[in-house]
């Protein structure tokens, strides 16, 4: 009769062990070490295009905030860049702003019109609210063209860039670099805080479950404005950051495309991660042009193609993949008791 | 004096009416069963006292109106809603699903005082306090959703078919749990439940809806030795 002996135990679940917290801070210890030493050891291009992978990173982190952890969407955060780098630019070229003040007054700004334009987000979701968000990218450049006289029209502002003070020895791009990496670590301590607290824990709720969320007594509509406003509140810092370290802006710089190149950023570093970005960063910076050395006449079919293999091998983005490799990595080292 | 007093309940989703004027009262600490077939209206009537659906008519607790007003008030005055389905928050922890019930209280001492009283009621819970919630069973996961209710320190817990997709073993667990929890913080339960018999079995006072409206009222007992009912949900004759 053993042979109709029907198994009811249920399979022993594999306990998956969280990595001991003490590897992420020495992990976090090392990076930003690198990140102190390497403007001395690099070229002043490659420090260059070091400080614009921060500078995205910082509009990244934003995004990640809005659809990573609120679970909305935007294909306009371009625009929100846009109107951070544009706010800096006037500031600095119309009232000859000192520079680290024009970063609050762009955040400012970019905080304002994200609450405003988080409004639709209340009535919309998924596609709808993605074509709206969408068209905002859209008129942002003809409107920019339209009102000349303070943004330079097609043809931009040109401004200078921060100099770099003399008491600290470094030279123009390491002092920029200095500058953004400050940034990037202050938004990046900010959102960490900001993901920790009852409000991230209502985001997340929002995002999950909206009724379930709804009953708890999480206020939907202030939540999904307010991660608008946050979210276009970072885009708006780093398009001021993107503006002191490129010393130009023009309409150009800031099409649908730059929208849709950051949404597909942040989703290939990973969603809902706070190395996300940093990830994303680096696919933004550096994917368009290494596909531009691949195929000088097909960029975006090699930035395509880039993006559905990496989707392939990594669904939960770089981010993920990389938490992956960490954790078979740190599991090879044998634990203390 | 926290009754839960409903009149004239009108609700519907746009162009469509569910609810055609239901009234009726349930005394402070006290657990209400509602009854009735598959689109009586039962979740639409939860619903509509936790005000996730638009109502007309009359909805008070302790004589403060609930009605019209928004989910996250109503929760403020102290409706806890597991709403069908559980709405367990997946990909977050057990711990930050039970924390999440307690938003509306902004944390604080109370707050890890409740966490413990929901272990010593649901001591699974406590054993995967740093899992993510969409790992755990149907049955654990209501469990969940009812510890996390409980974070609001509700005055009235509307639970919709807790009994859904769960093996008999646990439900009975789980009724036995409300019960407790009933009688042990005097919570009002309005409980809506296909298994009649379980929900019987611990209510004080039943009600059945058929297409929006409410047929018969009366004690747990009442309904219980209606031959009508009893042919209908109970699936025998007394």
């Amino acid at each position: 009769m053993s042979a109709t002996k029907v198994v009811t135990e249920p399979a022993p679940v594999r306990e998956r062990r969280p990595p001991d917290p003490r590897w992420r801070w020495a992990g976090l210890a090392l990076l930003l070490a690198a990140a102190v030493y390497a403007p001395f050891q690099l070229v002043p291009f490659h420090v260059f295009q070091l400080t614009m992978v921060l500078v995205y990173a910082v509009a990244l982190l934003g995004l990640n905030l809005l659809v990573g952890h609120a679970g909305q969407i935007s294909l306009g955060h371009g625009a929100f860049f846009a109107v951070g780098a544009y706010s800096g630019a006037i500031l600095l070229d119309r009232w000859d702003l000192p520079y680290p003040l024009t970063l609050p007054v762009a955040a400012g700004v970019a905080f304002v019109l994200g609450l405003a334009l988080g409004v639709p987000a209340m009535r919309l979701r998924g596609l709808y609210l993605a074509l709206v968000t969408l068209a905002i990218a859209i008129f942002l450049v003809p409107l920019l063209k339209r009102f000349e006289a303070v943004t330079g029209g097609s043809m931009g502002l040109t401004l200078a860039k921060p100099a770099p003070p003399g008491w600290s020895g470094l030279a123009e791009d390491q002092w920029l670099y200095f500058l953004t990496l400050i940034v990037t670590v202050a938004a990046f301590l900010l959102a960490a805080g900001l993901l920790r607290s009852r409000v991230g824990r209502a985001l997340h709720a929002l995002r999950d479950n909206e009724t379930a969320a709804e009953v708890m007594g999480v206020r939907l509509s202030f939540y999904k404005t307010l991660a608008f406003a946050w979210s276009a509140m970072f885009a708006g810092a780093a398009g001021c950051v993107y503006t002191w370290v490129i010393g130009f802006v023009s309409p150009d710089s800031f099409t649908v495309n730059l929208s849709i190149t950051l949404l597909a950023g942040l989703v290939v570093g990973g969603l809902g991660s706070l190395s996300g970005p940093v990830l994303g960063g680096l696919f933004v910076m550096f994917v368009p042009s290494i596909s531009q050395d691949v195929n000088d006449a097909a960029p975006g079919v090699i930035f395509g193609l880039l993006i559905i293999v990496v989707m392939y091998v990594a669904p939960t983005g770089l981010a993920g993949l990389a938490a992956r490799l960490a954790g078979r990595l740190v599991k090879k080292i044998p634990r203390k008791e | 004096m926290s009754d839960l007093v409903v009149a004239d309940l009108v609700a519907g989703y746009g162009d469509a009416r569910v609810l055609h004027g239901v009234s009726f009262t349930v005394r402070e600490g006290e657990v209400c069963a509602i009854l009735g077939p598959n689109g009586a209206g039962k979740t639409t009537l939860l619903r509509a006292l936790s005000g996730v659906v638009r109502v007309r008519g009359t909805v008070t607790l302790g004589g403060t109106t609930l009605a019209g007003r928004s989910p996250d008030t109503i929760a403020r005055h102290g409706v806890a809603h597991v709403p069908e389905g559980r709405g367990t928050f997946m990909p977050l922890t057990v711990e930050e699903n039970l924390r999440l019930g307690a938003y509306v209280r902004r944390g604080g001492a109370e707050v890890e005082e409740d966490l413990g009283r929901i272990y010593t009621y649901f001591p699974v819970l406590k054993t995967r306090l740093k899992q993510a919630a969409g790992s755990l069973s149907g049955g654990e996961q209501q469990m969940l959703a009812l510890g996390r209710a409980l974070m609001l320190r509700p005055r009235l817990l509307l639970l919709d078919e807790p009994s859904l997709g769960l093996a008999p073993l646990v439900t009975r667990e789980l009724f036995r749990i409300v019960q407790a929890i009933n009688a042990e913080e005097r919570t009002t339960v309005v409980v809506v439940e296909q298994n009649a018999h379980l929900a019987l079995g611990i209510a004080q006072q039943a009600h059945v809806l058929e297409t929006g409206r409410i047929v018969l009222s009366g004690t747990a007992a009442e309904i219980r030795a209606d031959e009508q009912v009893a042919q209908s949900y109970l699936g025998y004759r007394v």
